[in-house]
């Protein structure tokens, strides 16, 4: 008998890498050079992202007898597959991904159907599946077009629910926790909302699996920290690009922006300025001794210094003033009465806000702690037409679908480039001829406006129309 | 446990610092401490946003707090505290009653006029009418499930003020461990407790001698070996009070800085941090006990170390009992088996199988050998208490035999 066939190497899965044992410790194992010795348990280690490579190499004949104990992913047989036909730029899309040996990112703006081409890659590939989205209401979304599109009642593992199957969605913040335990459980990985995934916590989702396919999709794959470089590494290359211009007015609607400015009523503007005037004071004595005194020098001061926390909480209530300034109100009911009989959405800037305005107009909100089932009913009903009106949080800013949504009104909340792109992806949906709307209402003589004129110079906003009112 | 939201950490000089209340220049924050204790001792049936609101409160004069610290007082807090949820589910569906009952009359307008003829009080009236409540109520009960308006049902709380502080000043090192990518503990006894804590808190290993009766422990986990990850700084905070119910031991921690850097954190037991978990039992079993005290600190120019020696091969580690090191440099191992089952000494004799070239005597009880068979030269029975005689003889032949 053949010595090596007597000692074979044997691979496994050990909580989110693979090990590597044979007899003895043997030589460098064979195929890329990923494998590190761990003394700690006598053995070779990478990481599970590497399996598909490092299996290749070990099946050569020259690597010896393997024993791969790592289990295959188990196939899915999807019980309906709708039939559905994909756009023509869905279909490019599908075709690049599986041209690419079903690893690659594919880049369409929002409202263009990334979903339906994640779909049709699930049903073609046919193997265990783990999709990752960002937030619980996208994971709940996932849920429901799985069930919808391919029949298939899939785990969810998030939310406090632990309810692994073959096919399961989850959260990126669940996935980090728990792919060390379920990494070798699937053979495709989808990423949603792929550009949460460069993190240095997040990442670890990715390279604890052993899947062999991976899917990453998004509308903006740039991070301004430069990370989305790694997304190639931890995905696959970019496979499918869809640009923004391609598609507006065929599938996206065109859209305006409006912005309302509103005025504090004498004393929250007295209260305004009294909290600003103490923020400014403090920081320009400060610059008096120290130049270069920043907002961070503040923030790092206000634990030890008892007039710089004070400066702090002047600014916080400062902002509470325009967040819930009473005049949003009316002016929201006056855009009520206009838009009456047309689906609309409110952004409020916090959970206080949005509260506030189901309060006030009894309508729904969605918020971090609404619970699924009322989820589900809220986002029926509003698609249904049942709700007029649908209050959000920060929860609806990304891929959250919101059908037919006409009148958007941002009420509150910093906003950076990318969340601005969001917010208007979730009116830009195509539905009929009607253009789409956005209102912002923001404070006069505050930093609302200012925050506003940033939002108008990033490129979600360039070459829309913009009217004051 | 707090979460990083909560973390307050100093990075100086290379070093991290998590925060600290100390009794020189906190000691007045005992005071505090009853006084938020009593908020929520008093505050049942209160809503989470008050009570937090009057804990804020409590340090209104305080310059020397910096608001991170309110956030961890009030989550350890609630740690120790039952709220109210919204049990029965009555939040969610009232809320889609009343606004599905508002929905055909929007939008509900501060006047009406001719175009739009609902009115907001109206309305509001209108819906408590028929559903047979004072709309104040229900406005009340609408959002009752929101984390913010429940209301504090019962509180555990802590012994007392100081305990309180002190679970604050141990939260925030776990807190500041939540951005470790490695650990390293030196110890000289209760290696016992703190390895199963590390394999508890799903961490491996890395033992190497640092002195006599002293080892190294490095602690880190699966993937550490390819990359610096902070991957496992759950675990770490974890392990913490194990290892803070310890004697003798030193622990340094790599920390990822904000800035991409890294700071050591290094604590020991002279730090004086309590642990919430009693202290390691000392002893495995009475008959261990029982023979440490007869045998005191010396006999016969034989020391008496418990826990002297860790063996270890890979991820296996076996401690005996006891190490006992002669004047002139001999040492030789006891493991005493006391409560036992056959799967229990079937173990243990696979343990001894690995670890065949040390010094190693083993103490069984009589009972738990089949008459008749033959024990084996370095194993010692005995029946209800281990006598000195036999030890001390097995002893001394070892050391002859160690001799060339």
């Amino acid at each position: 008998m053949d010595a090596r066939q007597a000692h074979p190497i044997t691979l496994s899965f050990d909580r989110g890498t693979l090990l590597l044992r044979g007899p003895g410790r043997f030589r460098q194992p064979p195929g890329p050079d990923v494998w590190v010795w761990d003394d700690r348990v006598g053995a070779w280690r990478t990481d599970a992202i590497r399996y598909a490579r490092v299996k290749q190499a070990l099946r050569e004949p020259s690597a010896g007898t393997l024993v791969d104990e790592v289990p295959a992913p188990p196939p899915v047989h999807w019980p309906k597959v709708d039939g559905h036909v994909l756009r023509a730029e869905q279909e490019e899309a599908l075709a690049a991904w599986l041209g690419a040996g079903g690893r690659g990112q594919v880049v369409m703006p929002t409202g263009t159907g990334k979903t339906e081409v994640a779909l049709a890659a699930m049903a073609r590939t046919g193997t265990a599946t783990l999709v990752v989205a960002p937030v619980r209401d996208l994971m709940y979304q996932w849920h429901r077009r799985i069930l919808r599109g391919l029949g298939y009642d899939a785990g969810v593992l998030g939310d406090t629910l632990y309810n692994v199957q073959p096919v399961t969605v989850t959260t990126y913040d669940s996935a980090c926790i728990h792919m060390a335990r379920l990494g070798d459980r699937f053979g495709l990985v989808i990423f949603d909302e792929e550009h949460h995934l460069p993190g240095p916590a997040r990442r670890e989702a990715a390279l604890m699996s052993t899947a062999a396919m991976r899917l990453g999709l998004t509308a903006t794959p740039e991070r301004s920290d430069g990370r989305h470089a790694d997304l190639e590494d931890l995905i696959g290359p970019v496979v499918y690009r869809l640009a923004l211009e391609k598609v507006r007015g065929k599938t996206l609607a065109e859209f305006e922006v409006v912005r309302i400015p509103v005025a504090l009523s004498d004393s929250e503007q007295g209260a305004y300025d009294g909290y600003s005037r103490q923020v400014r004071h403090f920081v320009s004595e400060r610059r008096k001794e120290q130049p270069g005194y920043t907002w961070q020098d503040l923030c790092a001061e206000s634990g030890r210094d008892p007039a710089a926390r004070l400066a702090m909480k002047a600014y916080r209530l400062k902002c509470a003033i325009e967040d819930r300034a009473a005049e949003k109100l009316r002016v929201l009911e006056d855009l009520f009465r206009l838009h009456v009989g047309q689906p609309t959405i409110v952004f409020a800037g916090s959970n206080a806000m949005a509260m506030e305005v189901s309060r006030r107009f009894l309508v729904p909100t969605i918020l971090s702690h609404t619970p699924k089932k009322e989820r589900l009913a809220v986002l029926e009903g509003f698609a249904q037409g049942r709700f007029p009106v649908l209050v959000a949080n920060r929860v609806l800013d990304e891929g959250v679908d919101v059908p037919a949504a006409k009148v958007a009104v941002v009420i509150g909340g910093q906003a950076s480039t990318r969340q601005a792109q969001q917010r208007l992806g979730r009116v830009l949906r195509k539905t009929g001829q009607a253009r789409a709307v956005l209102y912002e209402v923001v404070c006069l003589d505050t930093h609302e406006i200012e925050r506003s004129r940033q939002r108008r110079r990033s490129d979600a906003y360039e070459r829309t129309r913009h009217r004051r009112v | 446990m707090l979460t990083s939201e909560h973390a307050i950490v100093e990075f100086e000089g290379g070093r991290a610092r998590p925060d600290r209340l100390l009794q020189g220049p906190h000691g007045h924050y005992v005071e505090y401490a009853r006084r938020m204790l009593a908020i929520y001792r008093d505050g049942l049936g209160r809503r989470r946003r008050d009570l937090h609101h009057d804990v804020v409160a409590v340090f209104a004069d305080e310059a020397d707090c910096p608001p991170r610290r309110i956030a961890a007082f009030c989550k350890l807090l609630d740690d120790a505290a039952e709220f109210q949820g919204d049990r029965r589910g009555q939040a969610s569906p009232l809320r889609l009653r009343v606004f599905a009952q508002a929905a055909p009359l929007h939008p509900l307008v501060g006047e009406r006029d001719k175009l739009f003829e609902h009115a907001e009080d109206e309305v509001k009236q209108a819906i408590a009418t028929e559903m047979g409540m004072p709309w104040p109520a229900i406005d009340e009960a609408l959002y009752a499930d929101v984390p913010a308006y429940q209301r504090l049902e019962s509180f555990e709380g802590y012994p007392d003020a100081q305990a309180m502080l002190s679970r604050y000043n141990v939260a925030q090192v776990q807190a500041c461990l939540y951005r470790a990518e490695a650990m390293t503990v030196e110890a000289a006894e209760d290696f016992q407790t703190l390895l199963r804590h590390a394999k508890l808190a799903r961490l491996l290993h890395r033992i190497t001698p640092a002195g006599p009766s002293r080892y190294r422990i490095e602690l880190s986990g699966p993937a550490s070996v390819l990359r610096a990850t902070r991957g496992y700084g759950v675990n770490f905070a974890r392990f913490l009070p194990a290892l803070l119910a310890c004697k003798g031991w030193r622990m340094s921690a790599t920390i990822r800085t904000p800035w991409k850097g890294t700071a050591r954190l290094t604590l020991s037991e002279a730090d004086g941090l309590r642990s919430h978990l009693p202290p390691a039992s000392e002893f495995d079993s009475g008959v261990e006990e029982a023979f440490a005290a007869r045998f005191g600190p010396r006999q016969e120019g034989w020391q008496l170390i418990r826990e002297g020696e860790v063996l270890h091969a890979g991820q296996t580690v076996f401690i005996p009992d006891f190490l006992f090191r002669h004047d002139d440099g001999t040492e030789v191992s006891l493991e005493i088996v006391g409560f036992w089952t056959p799967e229990y000494l079937a173990a243990k004799r696979h343990t001894l199988e690995l670890f065949a070239s040390r010094r190693l005597l083993l103490a069984l009880p009589e009972r738990s050998v089949r008459p008749g068979a033959s024990p084996g030269e370095n194993v010692i029975l005995y029946k209800t208490a281990l006598k000195l005689a036999p030890v001390l003889e097995a002893l001394e032949r070892l050391r002859a035999e160690s001799r060339p």
